[in-house]
């Protein structure tokens, strides 16, 4: 719409006036008065969590302006959180890296260099390392922010071009527990349902997850659906703190941390007691299973089982406020609802015993056939825009190959090497090390070159400090891709500038199997480089260095294409037309332009153009619904669970025993310590911290401690207070407020000061299955140092 | 009315009113308030003897000190809350050698009361999902709630410290502190 400058101020003039008095103006005129400063909105994905929510890019005179929802939209009906409102001001920022940046030793300072300098040095090292040290000795660590067309290419590279599985991601330390419990429990990754069960719940069981901060947008559709039938709909929130999660539950089960497995059996005790489970649900769709490797067992076993786990024994372990009427009323809720749909995060998923944690919640919605149903889902959500879609897909992980492919199998193996073109067995049948042991490998000095990608897992990594002892040795070379310099490029030989979000082409698929595409409408600043052309161009010295010609096959069909929209879209076509084809993530008829054509991007499974055009799949496993359910349905059942996992189409309900924290406290540590984040800032603020208005609501980290235990150890408001655990201690501002537990303190983690970095002093214990970390507990001691003290905000070279 | 009028107009206008209501008026309007536990502004710059201790206790600096510009009341101190708010440490009641700062607790404390524009403000207004003003708050639920997830402030709570005004992402602020106490005994 065009508008003269006179018409404008008139307008807004209008719009002041009508705001003082309380007056209602029409929505067109209100409309343009907000959106005259812009020239054109440019659609795309949000940048941060995993929602996926849908963002118009205001441009004007080509600089980026302004962000807001799509109302459209399928995932976040037209809202934005302020984090997805103002993330255009980082396009833009003066801190981002422009230029490639090198050092030889990390003590040296930085100097500017030219890209063919640039990719010829991270060549050489590569190559050094491989020829001197073997292909295990190289590795890459990559993001679940990294777009699907970077993690695919990276992956490609490293396994069938150097011949090595070291291929990772920080989705490691916050998906895997999900994974795994997804895989065991119904044999194939992700939700089955969508975000449009919410609107079709009537129960809710939110556990270890504070998605009122985390997913503020999804959280609101939730509080929608309570407020929208407040007697009917039913919330469960179970937690050991109260958030502000918590303030839309009619219950709150605040247990102490690391009790939650003999809460999710007490349930099921009392569902089974009660005979709440579906009878018919079970008999025809479920299997027992107990131990490693997993037996069958009958329901009569798994009923005795249950006996060590009564409600009264359960109220015992959990304490807190958990009483047996308490959990006897949460199962019934959860078994009785038309439909009851689960919702978890990093609580469940960042434990020691993560997969167990997982199954159980699925093991609660298999006795009572709470799935498939319309509104009735196991819906685990993710952290990162692409951690689903890029990661877990993509083969980002040193397990898996794309498509949901384990590197152990032979036949899959070969078949994706048939699929690149490379030779039999140039893929190496173990999987690469696993985000921890990868660290403790460059600790070792066991590694010798790693490429980091768009992510920062310096400050991320619990424990932090001592594996930023390893990443600081001059035998390791490190490469970082990124945006903006963090705690991990001061670690690093070589940062090489990347393309920011709307600055390069590629596909996020957010947590409910969608994938969503974002084209590019504004040039990277200086010499900013996409990730494909970056990883392209290196692979082809490579391919020279070490004198292969198969690395060179690896990007062969990708040479001379144009960066940014021809080169992603070649990746993407040959990704998801070839390797997704026939598998259960099946994209194959999933091209750009479809995805253009379809706003709100398409669900997968979507084989055929038809059903991608219609948006793909909402609810996979259901006849009639999910195209792959009636390619593999033999009966009359109405679902087809054809996970790749699980051969013989069973769901299985899991024997999980109760097992606490890897640290629990003591006399000599006797707090829990928890880590969590904020709504304004997003993982390590690398980002979110460059935004004034965000810096400003959140300016550091702080510590939340219950009253009780504030006024016991003499802490006021604001004090200063000393976290000191076994690895560690750091200093932070308190809190005092009703939110943990008594005995727990909780601290924010997006922190980079060196002081206030939650990650210096958590703990490094992972799950055995999925190998996620237990970030989410471990014992600490707390005491006052001093009163108040004015505190600045950090971020890197920032100035305030 | 001829130009030569208006403009003599205009002139006389800032003469008599603007220039010495700076010199004589208080300072204190939105966003601009006494420290905790301040008396009434009627009687606060005729009792603060401007010793300035307060603001040399505060360790957040928030405290600042009028300079001349402000005639009667240069010397006596301010809260900016839009640039640095009170954080509640209660150090300047303390310290406060007159009683113009009285000796209250984090809980009594007035400095006034924060209003929301629902207009300005993201969640009111529908175009987004914030919660700055309530995570900042330092006390949480009882000063501001959530309804549906928008913001608002309880008076009976609130003591107007500003945190939520300065941690606001908006521009202009959409929720701001009105010094509502401080001119109380006039009214």
């Amino acid at each position: 719409m065009k508008l003269s400058r006179r018409q404008f101020i008139k307008r807004t003039a209008a719009l002041t006036a009508a705001s003082l008095v309380g007056i209602e103006l029409p929505k067109s005129m209100k409309d343009a008065a907000q959106a005259a400063d812009v020239d054109s909105w440019k659609p795309g994905v949000c940048r941060f969590c995993g929602v996926g929510c849908r963002v118009y890019l205001g441009l004007k005179g080509g600089k980026p302006v302004a962000i807001k929802g799509i109302p459209e939209s399928a995932t976040n009906k037209g809202y934005v959180c302020m984090k997805g409102m103002l993330f255009y001001k980082i396009i833009h920022h003066p801190e981002r890296l422009k230029k490639p940046l090198y050092r030889e030793r990390k003590d040296q300072p930085f100097r500017e260099i030219s890209w063919e300098e640039a990719l010829d040095i991270a060549a050489k090292k590569f190559a050094e390392a491989v020829k001197n040290h073997g292909p295990n000795s190289v590795a890459y660590y990559g993001s679940g922010q990294a777009l699907t067309e970077e993690t695919y290419i990276f992956q490609k590279v490293m396994r069938a071009g150097l011949r090595t599985n070291n291929v990772e991601g920080n989705p490691r330390l916050c998906m895997a527990s999900a994974v795994g419990g997804y895989l065991t429990s119904f044999g194939a990754d992700e939700p089955i349902g969508s975000y449009a069960d919410i609107e079709k719940a009537y129960c809710f069981f939110i556990i270890g997850s504070n998605m009122a901060e985390c997913h503020p947008v999804l959280f609101r559709r939730v509080m929608n659906r309570k407020l929208s039938k407040p007697d009917e709909v039913k919330v469960i929130n179970a937690d050991p703190r109260v958030s502000p999660t918590s303030r839309i539950a009619d219950l709150h089960l605040q247990f102490r941390p690391g009790t939650d497995l003999a809460l999710l059996n007490a349930m099921a005790y009392v569902i089974v007691e009660e005979g709440l489970y579906d009878e018919t649900f079970i008999k025809k769709y479920c299997k027992f299973k107990l131990g490693k490797p997993p037996k069958d067992v009958s329901f009569e076993e798994y009923k005795e089982f249950l006996k060590q786990y009564t409600p009264e024994r359960a109220a015992e372990i959990c304490g807190g406020n958990i009483t047996p009427e308490k959990i006897r009323t949460a199962a019934r809720w959860f078994a009785k609802s038309k439909a009851t749909m689960s919702l978890w995060t990093m609580g469940i998923n960042q434990r020691v015993r993560g997969v167990w944690a997982n199954n159980l919640i699925h093991n609660l919605h298999l006795l009572t056939g709470q799935l498939c149903k319309p509104g009735a889902d196991s819906f685990s959500l993710t952290g990162q825009p692409n951690a689903c879609g890029g990661v877990r897909e993509g083969g980002g992980l040193c397990h898996i190959l794309p498509a949901h492919r384990p590197v152990k199998i032979d036949k899959l193996r070969h078949e994706v090497e048939d699929l690149w073109g490379v030779p039999r067995g140039r893929i190496p049948a173990k999987p690469g090390y696993h985000t921890i042991a990868m660290f403790r490998a460059v600790n070792e000095g066991k590694i010798k070159a790693m490429w980091i990608n768009c992510t920062s897992p310096a400050q991320s990594l619990p424990n932090c400090d001592f594996y930023r002892k390893g990443l600081r040795r001059d035998d390791v070379f490190i490469v970082v891709t990124d945006i903006f310099p963090t705690k991990t490029t001061e670690v690093a030989n070589l940062v090489l500038p990347t393309a920011f979000h709307f600055e390069k082409t590629g596909v996020y698929g957010c947590t409910e199997r969608r994938s969503q595409l974002t084209v590019k409408v504004i040039d990277p600043p200086g010499e900013a480089k996409p990730e494909v052309w970056i990883v392209r161009e290196w692979a082809l010295r490579l391919a020279k260095e070490l004198n292969d010609p198969v690395i060179k096959k690896c990007v062969e069909p990708f040479i001379g294409l144009e960066e940014g929209y021809e080169l992603p879209k070649a990746i993407w076509e040959e990704y998801s037309q070839k390797l997704t084809k026939g598998r259960d993530n099946d994209l194959s008829a999933v091209t750009y332009e479809v995805l253009k054509q379809r706003p709100d991007g398409v669900q997968w499974p979507a084989p055929t153009k038809e059903h991608a055009l219609k948006g793909g799949t909402y609810k996979k496993f259901v006849r009639g619904i999910d195209p792959l359910a009636d390619k593999h349905a033999k009966g009359d059942d109405p679902y087809v669970f054809y996970g790749p996992a699980h051969k013989d189409h069973k769901l299985y309900i899991w024997l999980r025993p109760y097992k606490g924290a890897a640290e629990e406290p003591d006399a000599e540590y006797p707090f829990f310590l928890s880590t969590g984040r904020v709504i304004d800032h997003w993982h390590t603020s690398s980002m979110t911290g460059r935004i004034p208005e965000l810096l400003r609501a959140n300016p550091y980290a702080y510590v939340e401690i219950n009253p009780k235990d504030a006024r016991r150890l003499g802490i006021n408001p604001n004090d200063m207070v000393e976290i000191e655990t076994r690895r560690g201690k750091i200093v932070l501002p308190a809190k005092v407020y009703e939110g943990p537990i008594e005995g727990m303190v909780f601290i924010y983690w997006h922190d980079m000061h060196e002081e206030r970095m939650a990650n210096r002093v958590t703990k490094d214990a992972f799950d055995p299955g999925s190998k996620e970390p237990e970030f989410k507990i471990c014992a600490c001691r707390i005491r006052k140092v001093s009163g108040p003290k004015p505190l600045r905000p950090y971020v890197v070279g920032h100035k305030m | 009315m001829d130009r030569r009028l208006f403009l003599k107009f205009l002139a006389t206008g800032i003469l008599v009113g603007c220039a010495p209501g700076e010199f004589t008026s208080s300072p204190i309007k939105t966003n601009v308030l006494r420290p905790p536990g301040a008396i009434p502004e009627d009687f606060f710059a005729s009792r603060c003897i401007r010793c300035g201790r307060c603001a040399e206790s505060c360790p957040y600096r928030s405290i600042k000190i009028l300079d001349i510009k402000h005639g009667f009341y240069a010397g006596t101190p301010v809260i900016y809350a839009e640039k640095i708010p009170c954080y509640l440490c209660m150090r300047c009641v303390k310290v406060c050698p007159t009683g113009t700062l009285q000796k209250v607790s984090q809980k009594e404390v007035r400095m006034g009361l924060a209003r929301v524009n629902r207009r300005l403000c993201v969640t009111w207004n529908g175009t987004g999902i914030c919660r700055s003003c309530y995570n900042a708050c330092p006390f949480k639920e009882q000063a501001i709630k959530l309804d549906r997830l928008r913001p608002i402030v309880v008076p009976e709570a609130c003591v107007g410290c500003g945190l939520c005004t300065y941690s606001c992402p908006v521009k202009p602020k959409a929720i701001v502190i009105e010094p509502i106490y401080a001119f109380k005994a006039s009214k």
